[in-house]
């Protein structure tokens, strides 16, 4: 099963921090899809919910240096 | 020249570290996928030893590919500095265009310095941000590579596309050349000066660089800030308004002998029945700064040239639409056709860095 979230994001300051957050795509298993957008200061994430949750991507996010300040799902 | 300078300067002082910032996760994902290659390469029976050895960072191996990107990211931005040139020169301005071209271009500036700063989320729309699909292209290529000098090679083209918010403020300033030469020498002179910097860090490649860069970050957006003002400011000029801050400092520093004329002797002179004016045109002034014509009549501006090699030599009258390209050494005639009492006209060099003033009073 597929799902979508939309995170704010705190902390990114230039257009490389977004493609920094699109990697996840390819760190974490399960995760489908990660469209970042520097302008509006959000990352949407697409993810298989067997494979990974929330809290695992909320991580991750944390770990490249940036806090997610709300989840929109 | 001067502009090439401050181009240059401008590359060395600031981009260099706003480049790494935007560019420079590319360049070290294909980086540090050579590294986990040699490493695997080299430990084929596990032991600490081995692994030690195998661990270190091979820093004499960083050199070339950081060189390798760096030499195709100046080939690419002056390639690009040459496009925006010419299409900045295929759209024939007149000096008020040029005029809110360059305000324009301040504006952007401006946008980006505060955007850098932080001063509201507003000023995020200031940065260009390439469609995603261009962004997975660019990341999956990095880190997939595992040949030593096509990844950077490649990655350094391709950060055209990818420009930080000091590089696309000098892509403006290219446009605003309005020639495919001015153009490719700005960014060439811009590209360059980011490059040591950038080389330095990268080679490194230690917790320094962040920490530097957290703080660099600030003096970058300071320095933007202050050449947004000033690009605003000369376009003011340009436009011929007397509210530059440039023209005053000008008129405020030059000898008073430079700004007015002598009374009764030449700029001014009726010469063979033909009413002319001269200026002289030095590197950065004219001379005189003000300068009085006979009003109700036609009159001839006579521009001298002696060894002039800097923007000075770009002459624009913006009331007039004249904008004349001026001889290394020489005189040029602009005709005049006849002005009210009282007229006041602005001339300045094409970017609104040099002027003065004709009045019409005699």
């Amino acid at each position: 099963m597929s799902r979508t979230i939309t995170l704010q994001i705190d902390g990114m300051h230039c257009t490389n921090c977004a493609m920094t957050l699109e990697g996840i795509e390819d760190r974490l298993p399960g995760i489908l899809r990660a469209e970042a957008s520097y302008r509006h200061a959000r990352l949407v994430v697409e993810f298989d919910e067997s494979k990974v949750d929330e809290a695992r991507i909320e991580k991750e996010v944390e770990r490249l240096g940036y806090k997610v300040s709300a989840i929109n799902r | 020249m001067v502009n090439i300078l401050i181009a240059f300067v401008t590359g060395l002082t600031t981009g260099g570290l706003s480049c790494l910032a935007v560019q420079g996760g590319l360049l070290a994902s294909s980086l540090t996928n050579q590294i986990e290659n040699d490493v695997q390469q080299q430990v084929y029976k596990p032991s600490r030893k081995r692994i030690r050895r195998a661990q270190r960072p091979a820093r004499a191996g960083m050199a070339r590919p950081i060189a390798a990107f760096l030499a195709a990211k100046l080939i690419a931005y002056t390639l690009l500095g040459l496009l925006l040139g010419w299409l900045g020169q295929m759209v024939q301005l007149s000096p008020y265009a040029r005029a809110g071209l360059q305000i324009a271009i301040g504006i952007f500036m401006l946008g980006n310095a505060l955007r850098m700063l932080n001063v509201h989320p507003i000023f995020r729309y200031f940065a260009i941000e390439p469609p995603a699909f261009i962004r997975r292209r660019l990341r999956r290529f990095a880190k997939d590579r595992e040949v030593s000098l096509a990844a950077p090679v490649f990655l350094g083209f391709l950060t055209v596309l990818i420009p930080c918010g000091v590089t696309q403020a000098m892509l403006a300033a290219a446009l605003g050349t309005g020639s495919p030469l001015g153009g490719a020498a700005l960014m060439f002179a811009f590209t360059l000066g980011t490059s040591p910097v950038f080389f330095a860090v990268a080679y490194f490649a230690t917790t320094l660089g962040q920490r530097l860069e957290r703080n660099f970050n600030r003096f970058v957006a300071i320095v933007l800030l202050l050449l947004a003002v000033y690009t605003i400011d000369t376009g003011v000029a340009l436009a011929g308004s007397p509210m530059s801050l440039t023209r005053s400092f000008n008129e405020m520093f030059a000898r008073p002998a430079a700004v007015e004329q002598p009374a009764g002797s030449p700029p001014y002179a009726a010469v063979d029945g033909e009413n002319t004016v001269t200026i002289r045109v030095l590197n950065t002034s004219y001379e005189p700064g003000v300068v009085h014509a006979p009003a109700g009549v036609p009159v001839k501006l006579r521009l001298v040239t002696e060894d002039v090699v800097s923007c000075s030599r770009a002459f624009v009258i913006p009331a007039l639409g004249v904008q004349q390209l001026l001889e290394r050494t020489g005189e040029a005639v602009i005709e005049i056709p006849p002005q009210e009492a009282g007229t006041q006209m602005a001339f300045s060099c094409s970017m609104g860095m040099f002027g003065g003033t004709l009045v019409f009073d005699l």
